[in-house]
């Protein structure tokens, strides 16, 4: 193994495959800065790019777009409350109420701190534990899907607002939406009104931008007023710079984040997305004053931050081990690895040619790189905030447009965009708020698919669900914390009624 | 002042005249991928790119229209001038939505170029299933059990080459749907299914590193890429049925668009760099063009409806 | 704000539109599988349970109008629901704005739909907003130039980075 890693540092250690990999990472951060454009879409770019490189030199400059746009998701979701990809929906929730007070750097510094903790965490965790936790995620058959997505599910009342009942509303909302498009067991039609593009269902980006992008437009928009001047004075730049002592100090919340991280990421078409929203919901439990969270507490940007550059390293993990990519970015990396040569499974961890360690250690590089680049950038990052309100609104559209049109090139998602922003507008506007929605989306079809999967494979049987010990421990979990959130919203309920009434 | 206009009209004319003459191409080449950057037609576009790029001379842009698998690409590209400027990635994917009476396009609305790549179905089991060959499994299947199959994607061209072969073996297997083929691999690695069938390409690592082992495939012969799999034939099972990617234009492209890149993609093919890419990705080269072409669209074509007309009822 | 009518109005489009949603689902096909779960289960119980958590909501909600009680949701506290004068005038504004720029986004191309549109929403939004109020001509002759050129810098300078340097095609 150490020559592994030795002859692994000399494939990494040239001029460049170093710059490949640098390269490879502003191209990922750029990608990720703009509302719909993701890393898969930056991996897919530089696939070509890659194909006259040596192996390590290609797949790093690969890893460094993945590494790259997994971080800068976090720049608009923080400052202008538009998280560009979903696994930064939950950034927006502490990010932005802490740019709105003037600490956007703060905001930004630990940010980029706690996703390089994550990244080179999971980067650990990766080259030592691979295989035995890719045997554990071959373990998840359609009962445990459904009890996973259940799980996920219960994470709606944490980031519902006040009104638990207004929150539920939002989340079925968008488990409703995903039940457009062909039926993922029977194959029929629902909803789909002779649209071809909505065969497929509803994408997640349009929707996603249009619930908070679009309806962060519109609410811009009702209340620009010239007479309030954002001033620079307003903006503290000088607080720009990482924060590594703060993100350590939070170490609960980094430690749940690269928990859930490690742990949800490897899940094939599963994890990605909800990833952070468990780490939030994670940290916001065990932490002493819950009531913090989405106020611009810092423990919440390093829950989520770090639990979105850990689920990287997640996703890596059966990409590598088993040849199974989890979500679009690695299944593009996947293309990458095969072109290249490389066949991924259990031999390339067996493999004494270094070929994994030089992987390995071009993430852990990739990570490096994204710090950098970062540290570098964040106080022009900063500036975004001066730019004036009325042309920031413009500029954010054509953004928004671009994004969505450039993943399909399909001018039926911009209407599906707008439709989404629309509603996303008035769920705010009147206490349903857009991120239930989101999860909705997400889990709905999951949640359904399988458990109609399961009940065909196990021909009728519902009771496997419930005696599966692995779909009974989710199931379980799920509900313990589901009564804990109803007692506790409960409590707040009658403290409510109190104040009220001594009021 | 009317001397002007008319000389400037006459520019014009002679312009364009010129251009329509001029050798083909003289301006960039948009392929469209109806899938997502990243998919399979994506990456075999990609990976084509630049070779092609090189022949032509031109360059080519490569336009992602997805949505509705492959339906809302393809249906651009049918609406779009068959002027050999506007081409498209085509797959089986093409034939699957034509079956399953999703469009209004039929494959008879396309020219097709060319044929470049082939992958086999192939049925796999995982490395300690219980079933040995094909048959096993079929008389199993045969003496009630249910035999679980998994596929990627209901009413994917997988879904609808496993139905083929339950017909052609006259059992009922129990298919189940995943939404895409690393959650269909997945379920057989843990034993979720009895078995998949997949593409030859998705199948390529798990087989390699015998977490899978493969029982048949649907080429008509055997193949180089897997020369220990037997073929449906051999085992007994009619059919024959591939897993193809080409390039296609909209009914009407003009001789020399198409000969252009015919003698293009041979050109590729005979030069070899193509053949490395290909057999890294798991997919087989198997250039096919002009009547040749058709004919095999048309016999593909029709197991796929056949098939397809089953799975709908 | 004290009385926002909109409210109650949003849970009534809840409750009805839940309703078409459910009306909708009893058409779809009932093929029954393995366990009894048709196509149209999961749809019919999400309107269902929309509509029957909705109606307490309009309840309250209609309440909550009626007695004009000051606002306490706190989420309604992060929105501020009491904009400028023209706040309603700016939202409609931006709204058709944006609907009239899908719609010539692939007709007209992306650079002139593109600068149209930045051109129009700045323009606008300083119009409506009375930010032009008090200036003298040659000043407002001036902004505008400026803005336009912003408007043709901005999209240009975007359609370069996309085209030439990531290679994703834009419509033209």
């Amino acid at each position: 193994m150490l020559a592994g890693y030795i002859e692994g540092l000399s494939m990494v250690f040239q001029l460049g495959t170093l710059l490949a990999i640098a390269g490879g990472t502003l191209l990922g951060i750029i990608m990720g800065v703009l509302p719909g454009l993701t890393s898969a879409m930056a991996i897919a770019l530089l696939l070509p790019v890659t194909f006259g490189m040596p192996p390590v030199m290609g797949i790093g400059m690969l890893l460094g777009a993945l590494c790259g746009a997994g971080v800068s998701g976090s720049i608009p979701a923080i400052l202008l409350n538009i998280p560009g990809t979903p696994s930064s929906v939950a950034t927006t929730f502490d990010g932005y109420p802490m740019a709105q007070r003037g600490e956007a750097g703060r905001a930004l510094g630990l940010a980029i701190v706690a996703s390089f903790s994550g990244g080179v965490a999971s980067m650990v965790i990766l080259s030592l534990l691979a295989p035995p936790i890719a045997e554990f995620a071959l373990r998840f058959g359609a009962a445990e899907y459904f009890s996973l997505s259940i799980f996920g599910l219960v994470i709606i009342a944490s980031v519902a607002g006040k009104s638990l009942l207004k929150g539920l509303i939002a989340g079925f909302i968008g488990f409703f939406a995903s039940t457009i498009g062909t039926d993922p067991i029977a194959g029929v039609d629902r909803f789909t009104f002779g649209q071809l593009s909505l065969l497929t269902g509803i994408n997640i980006l349009p929707a996603l931008i249009g619930l908070f992008a679009i309806s962060q437009i519109l609410k811009n928009a009702f209340e620009y007023d010239p007479a309030e001047k954002l001033t620079a004075g307003k903006h503290k730049i000088d607080l720009a710079r990482p924060r590594f002592v703060e993100t350590f100090r939070n170490w609960r919340a980094l430690l749940a984040g690269i928990g859930s991280g490690s742990v949800v990421g490897p899940v094939p078409g599963a994890g990605g997305s909800i990833a952070s929203l468990v780490a939030y919901d994670q940290a916001r439990r065990f932490s002493k004053n819950p009531e913090k969270f989405g106020s611009g507490h810092s423990a919440g940007i390093v829950s989520v931050e770090s639990a979105n550059n850990a689920l990287l390293g997640g996703a890596l993990i059966p990409t590598l081990a088993l040849g199974i990519p989890g979500e679009a970015a690695t299944a593009v990396l996947l293309g990458g690895l095969m072109i290249q040569g490389i066949t991924p499974g259990p031999m390339l961890f067996a493999d004494q040619s270094g070929t994994i360690y030089g992987i390995f250690l071009a993430y852990l590089v990739a990570n490096f790189a994204m710090l950098l680049i970062m540290c570098l950038g964040i106080k022009v990052f900063v500036k975004v905030l001066m730019v004036p309100r009325k042309q920031l609104l413009a500029a954010i559209v054509v953004f928004c447009f671009i994004g969505v049109y450039a993943v399909d090139g399909d001018v039926f998602n911009i209407y599906l965009m707008l439709a989404f922003g629309v509603l996303g507008y008035f769920l705010n506007r009147y206490g349903f708020g857009t991120a239930p929605v989101i999860l909705g989306l997400i889990l709905g079809p999951i949640a359904e698919s399988n458990l109609r999967r399961g009940l065909q494979t196990f021909q009728g049987d519902w009771t496997p669900f419930f005696t599966r010990p692995l779909s009974a421990t989710f199931l379980l979990i799920a509900l313990l914390l589901l009564a804990v959130t109803l007692w506790q919203n409960y409590r707040a309920y009658k403290k409510d009624l109190e104040e009220i009434k001594s009021a | 002042m009317k001397k002007l206009i008319v000389s400037i009209a006459a520019t014009f004319a002679v312009v364009a005249a010129t251009s329509a003459m001029a050798e083909y191409p003289d301006k960039n080449i948009e392929v469209i991928v109806p899938f997502s950057a990243g998919g399979g037609n994506d990456t075999f576009v990609r990976a084509l790119q630049p070779l092609l790029e090189e022949k032509l001379d031109t360059d080519i842009v490569v336009r992602n229209i997805a949505g509705g698998g492959g339906a809302v690409g393809l249906s651009r590209a049918v609406a779009s001038d068959p002027d050999g400027y506007t081409l498209a990635a085509a797959s089986n994917a093409l034939q699957t939505l034509e079956a399953m009476g999703n469009v209004a396009f039929t494959s008879e609305d396309f020219d097709f170029v060319a044929k470049v790549l082939e992958e086999p179905y192939v049925v796999a089991v995982g490395s300690d299933s219980e079933f040995e060959t094909l048959e096993s499994m079929v008389t199993a299947a045969q003496n009630g059990q249910s035999v679980q199959v998994g596929v990627s994607g209901v009413g994917s061209s997988a879904h609808i080459a496993a139905v083929a072969f339950s017909d052609a073996a006259d059992v009922e297997f129990n298919i189940i749907p995943y939404p895409g083929g690393s959650e269909t691999i997945s379920a057989a690695m843990g034993g979720h299914v009895d078995a998949v069938v997949l593409g030859g390409a998705e199948l390529r690592s798990p087989l390699q590193s015998g977490r899978l082992k493969a029982l048949g495939m649907s080429y008509e012969e055997r193949s180089d890429s897997l020369p220990d799999v037997p073929t449906f034939k051999e085992e007994g099972y009619d059919l024959s049925l591939t897993v193809w990617r080409g390039i296609a234009g909209p009914k009407g492209l003009p001789d020399n668009v198409k000969e252009t890149w015919v003698s293009a993609i041979e050109e590729i093919m005979a030069e070899g760099s193509f053949q490395e890419t290909a057999d890294n990705l798991g997919l087989d080269i198997a250039p096919l063009y002009g009547d040749e072409l058709d004919e095999f669209i048309t016999t593909s074509a029709q197991i796929m409806r056949e098939a397809a007309g089953d799975l709908a009822q | 704000m004290d009385r926002d009518i909109g409210k109650p109005l949003f849970d009534i489009f809840l409750l009805v539109a839940s309703g078409i949603g459910f009306y909708y689902a009893t058409t779809l096909p009932s093929i029954t599988s393995a366990g009894g779960i048709t196509p149209a289960f999961f749809p019919k119980l999400l309107s269902g349970l929309i509509f029957v958590c909705a109606v307490p909501c309009f309840i309250r909600d209609s309440l909550e109008w009626l007695s004009q009680r000051r606002e306490r949701d706190y989420e309604a506290q992060n929105v501020r629901s009491d904009g400028p004068k023209s706040a309603v005038a700016q939202w409609l504004f931006i709204m058709a704005l944006i609907i009239g720029y899908a719609i010539i986004f692939e007709r007209l191309g992306y650079l002139v739909s593109t600068s149209l549109f930045c051109f129009l929403s700045v323009l606008g939004m300083v119009m409506l907003s009375g930010e032009f109020s008090g200036m003298s001509a040659v000043n407002k002759l001036k902004s505008g130039l400026g803005y336009l050129a912003f408007s043709i810098i901005l999209s240009s300078s975007i359609f370069f980075v996309f085209t030439a340097l990531f290679n994703i095609p834009l419509p033209n």
